[in-house]
């Protein structure tokens, strides 16, 4: 694998903290060079590029089904890619699995993503001891805020709570580099908060994370680059600032009776949810079928409007082409 | 090396520390010993030259080995599978088999108790007496020939989702327990169920221990067939894994 890595930088990186891990070597956390990703005939990832140095925080932004989640895989080696190369610090994805210095936290749909019928304590004992060289035990424990749950079986804890020991396993190898993909899911706003409290100081220590959500303020207010990704492509990448000024979503708002965070949060496209008394707000990237996802909840509500430049418009207008939007009509 | 032999240690112990799955693996063939055993039949010549209460000792043996490795393997493999656990083990330093492997061995250990109590409960309760080598021979044998019972185990892990795999090993347990000839010697079935007998690991695994009680030369044939057996479990969970692999989810 050459070296060359220049041409395929969209944005130049402006932030690059002072990080302990930077004198390991002078290769960036991790590069893809033009990765292609199908799925039979689907293409997920179309020719992507994409550099993060160490040290980075960076979020990957996109709405389900963007290929978030593929660009995760890809990175951890549990996939591999059709076209073009995935380097993970210098190395191939499953080299630096093997090498303990990657963690990473993956989607588990509805479930807890630890083994049924442990306590949390041997759990995270267990994972410690895969690695060579682990971080200690209660530094762990008190990174990941679980010191209240180390007796608990793990099929006792609530959505937040195996979500904060799946962090906890996530870094117990005291890695170099962090994926989560959609590390909030199913959190409720106070957990999410405090989740993030904790995923920054972590971040601080000069370590590399990447995430992927589809929450913009998420991707915001935690990334020092934000990078979008829809239909397989980057169509914007840079710091949060710019692209949320850039990527002017489209704001849905409606009333209805008893508005539900949670399943609001959930529809297809959404990046965001103001709750304002039986006054919903949504952000989202997909207007149309974050409508459709709407009427197929059975949500009641009524007096919806849609305001704000689409998706598309605002990468035209950061990209300068209109590649997305040509495909976009051919489907 | 050590975070395998860690993970090694962890699923034994968390075998071991389920009250569901000892109670399950223990009880069934040792509660079925006992129901059996206080037939009049108790010390009737059955299947060639063994009594009854042998004859029952080996097949709940046998019967033991396939509830230990089904329950090991299957429901508690696909519930991790649901859980999303093996894959969170995937981006952990322990290499890409482990996890298979892992669980393999540890059926296999959990198989060697069970049939070890069996034998004592045969030894205390049905009066059987065999030499000290006969025992460990015995035993050996009936564990080695758990192997497929294992491999099964896991592949009916990896195939089912974890709300079907519980009444899917529990229908396994007693189908092969059955038509296999553990609850009732082949000789006195129907002879259409005594040919499908003859087709299912769990009547070679209890016919290769009688052959050795029974003086008769050793079960060539049964060895064969828990070989082929083990063999096409193997490739049939390699297969699995590889298509799982490509796609993400192993």
């Amino acid at each position: 694998m050459s070296q060359a890595n220049g041409p395929f930088v969209l944005v130049p990186d402006t932030f690059i903290p002072a990080s302990p891990w930077e004198a390991v070597g002078g290769d960036p956390a991790l590069r893809f060079d033009d990765v292609v990703r199908r799925y039979g005939h689907h293409v997920a990832l179309d020719h992507l590029n994409l550099r993060v140095d160490r040290g980075e925080t960076v979020a990957l932004l996109g709405p389900n089904g963007a290929g978030k989640s593929t660009t995760i895989s890809l990175l951890l080696g549990l996939l591999r890619p059709h076209g073009g190369c995935v380097e993970v610090l210098g190395m191939s994805p499953r080299r630096a699995v093997a090498q303990g210095r990657v963690g990473a936290m993956l989607q588990t749909g509805s479930g807890t993503g630890l083994p049924p019928g442990v306590k949390v304590a041997s759990v995270l004992q267990l994972v410690r001891r895969l690695y060579r060289h682990p971080a200690p035990f209660e530094l762990t424990v008190e990174r990941a805020g679980i010191g209240a749950l180390l007796g608990r079986p793990t099929h006792r804890l609530s959505g937040g709570q195996a979500q904060r020991v799946r962090f906890a396993v996530a870094i117990a190898g005291d890695p170099e580099l962090v994926f989560l993909d959609e590390p909030t899911a199913a959190m409720d706003v106070e957990s999410r908060r405090s989740f993030w409290r904790m995923m920054r100081q972590f971040g601080a220590e000069g370590r590399t994370i990447v995430f992927a959500t589809h929450h913009m303020h998420e991707a915001d207010q935690i990334a020092d680059r934000v990078v979008v990704i829809n239909h397989g492509h980057i169509v914007a990448n840079g710091p949060g600032a710019t692209i949320k000024a850039a990527v002017a979503s489209r704001q849905l708002r409606f009333v209805t009776g008893q508005p539900d965070e949670r399943l609001l949060d959930q529809l297809e496209g959404v990046t965001d949810v103001v709750i304002r008394g039986t006054g919903v707000a949504l952000n989202s990237l997909d207007a149309d079928a974050t409508i459709r996802a709407l009427v197929h909840s059975g949500v009641a509500f009524r007096d919806l409007e849609v305001t704000g430049a689409g998706l598309e418009d605002a990468f035209m207008a950061l990209t300068g082409c209109d590649e997305d939007a040509d495909e976009e009509r051919k489907r | 090396m050590s975070g395998l032999l860690a993970f090694a240690r962890f699923e034994v112990l968390r075998l071991l520390g389920s009250w569901k799955f000892l109670a399950i693996t223990l009880g069934f063939p040792v509660i079925f010993y006992m129901l059996f055993l206080r037939d009049e039949n108790a010390g009737k010549i059955v299947d060639g030259a063994v009594p009854w209460r042998v004859y029952l000792m080996v097949s709940m043996c046998s019967f033991g080995a396939l509830v230990a490795a089904l329950n090991a393997g299957g429901s508690r493999l696909s519930a991790e599978r649901a859980s999303g656990w093996s894959r969170q083990l995937r981006v952990t330093p322990i290499p890409a088999w482990s996890y298979v492997g892992t669980k393999l061995a540890s059926s296999m250990l959990v198989v060697l108790p069970v049939v070890a109590l069996v034998e004592l409960v045969g030894m205390a309760f049905g009066g059987v007496r065999l030499g000290f080598g006969t025992w460990i021979e015995l035993t050996a044998l009936l564990w080695v020939a758990a192997v497929p019972f294992a491999g099964l185990g896991i592949f009916v892990g990896f195939m089912v989702n974890a709300e079907t795999a519980y009444p899917v090993v529990t229908a396994l347990m007693f189908l092969l327990g059955y038509f296999g000839g553990l609850f009732n010697p082949v000789s006195h079935m129907p002879h259409t169920l005594q040919t499908t007998a003859r087709i299912l690991p769990s009547f070679h695994q209890t016919s290769l221990g009688l052959a050795l009680l029974d003086g008769r030369s050793f079960g060539i044939s049964d060895t064969f067939v828990l070989a082929a057996y083990a063999v096409a479990f193997g490739l049939a969970i390699a297969w699995k894994h590889r298509v799982e692999e490509s796609r993400g989810l192993a």
